[in-house]
């Protein structure tokens, strides 16, 4: 009976001292939450990331779509999850201009940067119902019809900062509709429900079919994917705007497990299927390392806070 | 005395204007015309409406026809009043059951909690006592074994780990 | 169109989209006749597993259990004379008859070729309809959508249950739970009490298998404790063996009855949230009612069967169109296909046929080619489903539980939701106590957001409230619905008159 007994108390220690120890990260899967819907752009991006970072950290990686309120559910969920390094968090700039709104309480400091994926340029839409082929005749109808002009956008989020952008630069005034995500967005602009839109390059094929109209891009040159349309800045707004998508985990991760991440995140952002998928999207890969990221966060930050300032949206 | 349906409608016409309380001191947010209050406002009132409604119909039925005899109409006789159903106690033992494995799921993990539920319900609901201990171990462990290894291994599920097993 | 769906069949005959439907179906079959396992319970218990597979094999395996659960529940009606599922009533009526005077085999194949053609002719619905619906509906601007969910709430409420109030008061508590946690706009929390739980609000997954799972088990362990029925009762199952070409011949020498029926099962799928627990009972009244020999039903006519197992296999064509082309749930079943469509990435509505052909042309090939498959396993495994209906239930309830922890815990991986579901357990089976419907609460639920975010579009758009009314689309949603109810409470007046003079002459003993 001692025996027993002793041998059980042994084979308890040996269970705790086992489950004490540090395995070597990562020995389960990883979670990537992303805090919109799947079928989004920042999902699309993500999605074919993935199988990389999987191949590179030697883990599953299990991508959870948390979506609502302009992406902040997902971003509460990120914040609040064990900063172990299994879960991770896909960000672009709405954790920015969302705190700056008050749309969200989170902030991009209550995260350990990883690593800096992808930049997406903004690209001005119109829904085929207007009747407006150019920026020119937007610019006019906006001015003869202030604040009659509906823009469909995440409140607080990029698609709102990128046409109020060009409100600001071209003293013009819409009108803002919440449409949460690109996907709702594109449902209501091809019905004409909304007139105007921010959307990316993964929308050329509806442009080519004739059920969207790109009006300008906003970058500093052409797009050789889409060579006819304009840029802003061409067309006399100073005006470059494009979402950068990267990837961070919760505050307090450990810093080996941070480098480990940002090392797979660096091999997977090499992979020639990605890098394919990216260039279908109209997205430029751009890897950065976390130190590297951590500054242009902090960058992106003050440009936001200001922006928001600008725009009159400035809460905090 | 009310029946059934007069405290089914009390219970949502009570939640549904404690709700309607908290709804108050929400803020305006200036990019959108109409509050985040506003909607809910919309719904709680309704329930509390409807609630009232249901509660009013109950006791008018209940003053139409006080005492319903045998043999009258079926129309107008009022809601049964509440009443436990016939299998109480291995319904609560059910609920008690799972309740106390929602709990110790986070704790013991997946694998020795869902082991001891299953065991657990089949024991309870097998009330004649038979000599079956070995086929409810046997599908408790085969419960358990199956799906942690298909979720786990092949549909790449996570299912959690005891915080105080780490199993 | 041809091309893409032959497309599609091809797509769907790979290895890996073909096994998860056979898988689906078979599990439907196997779901559908268990009594008291539900399609919806199977497709619930199914879910979970689809989670890590790609969106097409995961939605290839729910429309198979789909379209076998319809089919599946008719094996235990005309065997044993329980229904499998609510949506083989109608066909206890006359299977059992007619398989207790000693033609099994002929009630089992009648249901199970009359389902396959039902289904069949509800495929091409859904195949012909979905595009056009879609096209239709890419014209609903905000105040079309916030009018089509009421409308379609309204006429819920009034259609189920017998309390008109009821109804709405169910309804109105699924709307009560989207409006807890963060608001879909601006993500300002609501009714939270500072916690950060209910910060993120209620996922609706957990929700509807907590109303659903317990209100049906806990029901089913009520009955156990009185002795229930005995298990043994099919244990040795007679031969099914019949001349399919007879069968066959019989089932289409009908074609009246056949269209009608089916029409019945398209028409009620397509109309929200009904399912196919009316289609079979209306399709078997219609089919008594337009029959030469009315009083033959009930004793064992084929018409019977032909009738409920057609209109319920079509159900399932029209559900799918309405999920497909307008993105609402056309009952229970295609509420839990919606979620895990959102699940896999996919957002039913206007643009999912054109912007995802491969997968809406997928999903109709699974349609399609379930019927064949579910004719197969039937054939091959008629009798061994006898077998499993006979689990005991104290096995398989814990086992099903189980598989709703999994399931709420898997949709995100955080026990909050397992809690959740525990919360829904309990009101879904309080509200089952309280006689109230629980179809206008998963409807609530599954449109509680939409409706808000579509309602604050439409004043964001434009501030007038009266489009709501001045659009014709939307202001002719708005009369059907204020319709459905005044003759909701018209028919409950009605049926109560009715009931008080047929009482009359009772009250003279």
């Amino acid at each position: 009976m001692r025996k027993i007994v002793s041998l059980g108390v042994l084979f308890a220690l040996v269970l705790v001292a086992a489950a004490s120890l540090p395995a070597a990260y990562p020995d389960r899967p990883v979670k990537l939450i992303v805090p919109w819907a799947a079928g989004g752009d920042t999902d699309n991006i993500f999605r074919p990331f993935a199988p990389g970072l999987q191949k590179a950290l030697g883990a599953t990686v299990v991508i959870a779509n948390v979506g609502g309120a302009s992406g902040t559910v997902g971003a509460r969920e990120a914040k609040n999850s064990p900063p172990d390094g299994y879960t991770l968090y896909a960000v672009h700039d709405y954790i920015h201009s969302t705190y700056y709104t008050g749309v969200s309480d989170v902030k991009y400091s209550d995260f350990e940067p990883v690593c800096l994926l992808s930049s997406t340029p903004s690209v001005l839409t119109a829904s085929p119902k207007t009747k407006w082929t150019s920026w020119q005749e937007l610019l006019a109808d906006a001015k003869a019809r202030p604040g009659q002009i509906s823009v469909g956008a995440t409140l607080g989020s990029t698609s709102h900062f990128f046409p109020a952008l060009i409100e600001k630069a071209a003293g013009i005034k819409f009108k803002y509709v919440s449409y949460e995500g690109l996907a709702p967005r594109m449902n209501a602009i091809l019905g004409g429900h909304i007139d105007l839109t921010d959307s990316n390059l993964t929308q050329k094929g509806k442009v080519d079919a004739g059920q969207l109209r790109f009006l300008a891009i906003a970058t500093e040159k052409r797009s050789p994917e889409i060579p006819s349309v304009p840029t802003l800045k061409e067309l006399g707004l100073n005006v470059v705007f494009s979402v950068e998508r990267g990837l961070m985990v919760p505050k307090g991760t450990a810093g080996d497990v941070i480098a480990k991440l940002d090392a797979a995140c660096a091999q997977a952002s090499k992979e020639p299927a990605f890098a394919e998928s990216m260039k279908k999207q109209g997205t430029e890969v751009r890897y950065l390392d976390r130190k590297a990221y951590a500054e242009y966060q902090k960058k992106l930050d003050d440009l936001n806070r200001e922006l928001a300032k600008d725009l009159g949206l400035l809460k905090r | 005395m009310l029946g059934r349906d007069g405290w089914a409608g009390l219970v949502c016409l009570a939640g549904s204007l404690w709700l309607l309380t908290l709804t108050r001191g929400l803020p305006q947010p200036a990019l959108v015309p109409i509050g985040p209050g506003f909607y809910p406002r919309i719904i709680l009132g309704s329930t509390a409406l409807l609630s009232a409604l249901l509660v009013g119909a109950d006791l008018l039925a209940r003053r139409r026809a006080p005492g319903p005899r045998q043999g009258q109409t079926a129309g107008t006789a009022p809601p049964p009043r509440p009443r436990l159903p016939p299998g109480w106690p291995l319904v609560l033992t059910t609920f008690g059951l799972f309740t106390a494995y929602v709990l110790l799921l986070p704790g013991l993990g997946y694998r020795l909690a869902t082991f001891l539920f299953v065991g657990a319900l089949q024991a309870a609901l097998e009330p004649r006592g038979r000599r079956r201990w070995i086929f409810i171990v046997v599908v408790a462990v085969a419960t358990t074994w199956v799906t942690h290894l298909v979720f786990e291994t092949y549909l790449s599920v996570l299912l959690p780990r005891g915080r105080w097993t780490a199993f | 169109m041809v091309e893409l769906l032959g497309a599609g069949i091809l797509n769907v005959l790979q290895a890996k989209y073909l096994l998860s439907l056979v898988i689906g179906t078979l599990a439907g079959v196997v779901g559908g006749a268990l009594p008291g396992v539900t399609i919806t319970m199977t497709i619930i218990l199914i879910l979970p597993f689809t989670f890590g597979l790609d969106p097409l094999q995961g939605l290839a395996a729910m429309t198979g259990v789909y379209v076998g659960g319809s089919a599946g529940g008719l094996i235990t009606a005309c065997l044993i004379g329980i229904p499998g599922t609510p949506s083989t009533i109608a066909t206890t009526f006359d299977g059992f008859p007619m398989a207790q005077k000693g033609q099994p085999g002929r009630a089992v194949w009648l249901g199970v070729w009359a389902s396959f053609w039902g289904g069949l002719l509800g495929g091409v619905f859904l195949i012909a309809a979905t595009g056009p619906l879609a096209a239709f509906a890419l014209q609903f601007g905000p105040w079309e959508f916030f009018s089509l969910f009421v409308f379609a709430l309204a006429m819920v409420a009034g259609l189920t249950g017998t309390s008109l109030v009821k109804g709405l008061i169910s309804g109105a508590i699924g709307l009560m739970a989207t409006i807890i946690g963060a608001d879909p706009i601006m993500g300002v929390p609501r009714l939270t009490l500072g916690s950060e739980f209910l910060q993120g609000g209620f996922q609706f997954l957990p929700i509807l298998i907590g109303i659903f799972a317990f209100a049906q088990i806990m029901t089913d362990i009520e009955k156990m404790s009185g002795g229930g029925p005995a298990r043994d009762v099919a244990r040795q199952a007679p031969s099914l063996s019949v001349s399919h070409l007879k069968i066959i011949a019989e089932v289409l020498g009908r074609p009246f009855l056949l269209l009608w029926s089916t029409f019945i099962g398209i028409l009620i799928g397509v109309l929200p949230a009904i399912g196919g627990s009316a289609a079979n009972i209306m399709a078997y009244d219609q089919a008594k009612k337009f029959s030469r020999h009315p009083e033959r039903f009930g004793t064992g006519t084929p018409e019977g069967i032909i009738a409920s197992e057609s209109s319920n296999n079509a159900n399932v064509g029209g559900s799918l169109v309405t999920i497909m082309a307008f993105g609402i749930p056309g009952d229970a079943v295609t509420a839990v296909m919606l979620g895990a469509m959102i699940i896999h990435g996919i957002q039913p509505g206007p643009l999912f046929i054109s912007q995802e052909p491969r997968l809406a042309y997928g999903i109709f090939a699974a349609y399609l080619l379930a019927h064949p498959i579910m004719v197969l396993l039937i054939g091959a495994g008629a009798r061994l489903f006898m077998r499993i209906v006979t689990v005991p239930k104290p096995v398989l309830i814990p086992v099903v539980l189980v598989f709703c922890v999994v399931g709420a815990y898997a949709l995100n991986n955080t026990i909050e939701n397992v809690y959740v579901l525990l919360l829904f357990g309990v009101v879904g089976y309080a509200m089952v106590k309280f006689a109230f419907p629980l179809a206008p609460l998963i409807l609530g639920v599954v449109l509680g957001d939409q409706i808000e975010v579509n309602l604050v579009r439409a004043i964001m758009t434009d501030a007038n409230p009266w489009l709501f009314l001045t659009r014709p689309i939307s202001g002719t949603l708005i009369a059907l619905s204020v319709v459905s109810v005044v003759l909701a409470i018209w028919q409950h007046y009605r049926a109560q008159a009715r009931m008080a003079e047929a009482a009359e002459p009772d009250v003279d003993f």
